[in-house]
């Protein structure tokens, strides 16, 4: 499904992703760990299509199409789909009819009929009780005065909503309390199935007790330098992010 | 020897003389005026930005090609008056009006019965407290215009709307243009009017417009212009606001070689509420300039002023705000925004916030920004499937429509909304 392959990746000239490799395949559940600055990050970004980066060797193919090459719509209609780490508040623009843009523009990619505002709205409910998600929000404009959790939970509403085959998650736990940190896991467990895959980019382990992955990967200088099954997260978790230096030394 | 500058002024005014309704007080004294009034340069403060002297340069003609129908240029829905001007004469043929019976009189230029002739005779140019080249030829040679007077206590519930439309030929069309309303005691009225230029022909339009709104009284106005890239306007509307009246103002610009909205707003008396709300959406080299002004003269009143612009290609766009709160105008409430996105490198935007506060008890800000739009919000919404284009789309929607939100015709609203997504 997607395939990554000795990608490097710089930003105002700095070398950021030092040729990182990685295969997911439909229905796998990758978590990818490191410290900070260790590229998690840019990783999500490079592959959601943000602009601000230069992509300096390596390729990525996404269901076998050159990914890099595609525009970020292009890659949301292909099923890619990123959850930011900090969602963007947009005055103005209504989360419904956000969504209802968003919604129709990717099916109209996918050669799907355009929802009618029945269908669309039916939609939205049954989406919306996957995340426990406070109806009044999908009112107000655009993740605008949502709380942090709120924010995230937001997120996992869009994915649910748009259906993507392969969801990266950029630390959605991040700042979470215990709470929503179970609703946003158990909605991403109700959604798993063996044609979609997620990539979870986390700073904790925590995260991984509820969302259970199949390969745990570590993010360190820009490079995967370990991968192992989800015991590596708690292996990770015990000995600290210190260990990579031992693994690594410079 | 003349200069060449008194030549077009001399030129433009022989272009633009009727003989209509002479005898008015205000008209002789405009036209006494007009030999000793200059020309604004850009070394004139309020004119520093905008360069009028080329408006004066083409030779004019008053008429231009037909127009058959008002198809494409009517609000959609919106019912009530039309009235329709082809090349700044009135059309009756195009033109319907009289839906609020003897709750508005209203009339063209021209066509006016003895009551509105006498209310003209009344305030005619009663409110150019700055007369100025372009306001002292209308008020001395225009002879075409709306005049509408709602009596005390009368609602006139149909909206009216004025439709202007210029279809210049070979040669370059000028036209004039005066609007006099007078919304009475506790009176309501509504009107929405709308400026076309169709065809490649060259045009210019000289419009003043006095709003007089009584003691209690409400009026709703709004302007929209859709001129074509050869076609210049220069605006100038006054209102005179009673106490415990209310305003409230949208002006619209699409586009025009050069635009001029001169607003002037005088709020006369105690507990007046005024609400001046502006859009531009140009490109090209459209040049916008929107010079206002608010004179809070009178306790307890509330102004607010938010002009939002969205600029691109090599156009430029001008706002001045000019908030003046006199020594008796205690509690005054006056707030200025004035917003603009740039889509491009070489579009330009001027604005100059201008306060002068001369009470002490009163509650005054403004604000002025200029950026370009949120990549940030872009992105986001590309990311969710939403193509470029009408992710840039949402933005210009979301940024503008809180210019709106107080209008009260529906049908005006969605026109609005629909050009404003469509511009760009």
């Amino acid at each position: 499904m997607l395939s990554i392959n000795n990608l490097h990746a710089s930003v105002e000239g700095k070398e950021i992703l030092k040729g990182l490799s990685l295969e997911i395949k439909p229905g796998e559940v990758h978590a990818i760990m490191g410290p900070n600055g260790s590229g998690k990050s840019t990783l999500a970004s490079v592959l959601a299509g943000k602009e601000d980066y230069e992509i300096t060797d390596g390729e990525v193919l996404f269901h076998g199409k050159d990914l890099l090459d595609l525009a970020p719509e292009e890659r949301a209609g292909e099923g890619l789909f990123l959850a930011f780490q900090y969602p963007v508040e947009i005055p103005g623009v209504s989360m419904t009819n956000f969504l209802r843009t968003a919604v129709n523009s990717v099916r109209e990619y996918r050669g799907q009929e355009v929802l009618s505002g029945g269908d669309f709205l039916k939609l939205m409910r049954e989406k919306q009780a996957i995340v426990e998600l406070d109806a009044n929000l999908t009112k107000r404009s655009v993740n605008e005065g949502f709380s942090g959790g709120e924010k995230k939970r937001a997120e996992i509403f869009q994915m649910a909503m748009l259906e993507p085959t392969l969801s990266i998650l950029d630390e959605t736990d991040s700042g979470l309390d215990i709470d929503a940190l179970r609703i946003v896991s158990e909605a991403v467990n109700k959604l798993r199935s063996p044609e979609r895959s997620w990539l979870v980019i986390t700073h904790y382990q925590r995260l991984l007790d509820h969302i259970v992955p199949d390969f745990v990967h570590v993010l360190y200088k820009g490079k995967i330098v370990k991968s192992g099954g989800k015991e590596l997260a708690l292996e990770l978790e015990e000995k600290g992010y210190d260990w990579l230096k031992e693994l690594n030394p410079a | 020897m003349a200069s060449t500058i008194d030549q077009h002024k001399a030129s433009f005014l022989e272009a633009l003389q009727t003989s209509a309704a002479e005898g008015s007080s205000a008209r002789t004294q405009a036209r006494e005026a007009l030999e000793t009034l200059e020309v604004p340069t850009r070394k004139w403060e309020d004119w520093k930005y905008t360069q009028v002297r080329d408006l004066l340069k083409a030779s004019y003609t008053t008429s231009g090609l037909a127009v058959e129908s008002t198809e494409g240029f009517l609000i959609p829905d919106l019912e009530g008056d039309v009235l329709v001007f082809v090349n700044g004469r009135f059309s009756p043929a195009l033109s319907t009006f009289g839906s609020n019976g003897d709750n508005m009189h209203i009339a063209p230029m021209g066509h006016l019965s003895e009551l509105l002739s006498g209310v003209v005779d009344t305030h005619l140019g009663e409110l150019i407290s700055d007369s100025n080249i372009f306001t002292a030829t209308n008020t001395a040679y225009a002879d075409q215009g709306v005049v509408i007077f709602v009596p005390n206590g009368k609602i006139a519930e149909h909206p009216i709307q004025i439709i202007h439309i210029n279809h210049p030929g070979a040669e370059a069309l000028a036209s004039q243009h005066r609007n006099l309303f007078v919304v009475g005691k506790h009176a309501v009225a509504k009107v929405a009017e709308t400026y076309f230029s169709i065809g490649e022909g060259t045009s210019f339009r000289n419009q003043v417009d006095e709003l007089i709104v009584l003691d209690n009284g409400e009026l709703e106005y709004v302007k929209i212009e859709n001129e074509s890239d050869q076609a210049s306007i220069m605006g100038h509307t006054y209102g005179h606001l009673g106490r415990d009246s209310k305003i409230r103002m949208f002006t619209l610009t699409f586009s025009g070689e050069l635009v001029r909205n001169n607003l002037h707003l005088k709020l006369a008396g105690e507990n007046v509420n005024a609400q001046l709300n502006g859009v531009y959406l140009i490109d090209g080299s459209q040049h916008v300039d929107n010079y206002t002004k608010v004179d809070h003269a009178e306790p307890h009143c509330y102004s607010n002023e938010l002009y939002k612009g969205i600029i691109t290609g090599s156009a430029t766009g001008v706002f001045s705000g000019y908030i003046h709160v006199w020594p008796d105008a205690q509690k005054t409430n006056a707030f200025q925004s004035n917003r603009n996105i740039l889509l491009s490198d070489n579009a330009n935007m001027y604005t100059k916030p201008q306060l002068e506060i001369y009470a002490d008890d009163v509650k005054c800000s403004h604000g002025a920004t200029t950026g370009r739009i949120d990549e940030g919000a872009i992105f986001y919404l590309r990311a969710r499937g939403i193509p470029e284009l009408e992710a840039q789309k949402m933005m210009i929607h979301a940024f503008t429509m809180e210019t709106v939100e107080s209008l009260s015709m529906e049908p005006v609203l969605a026109y609005i909304e629909e050009k404003i997504t469509g511009r760009f």
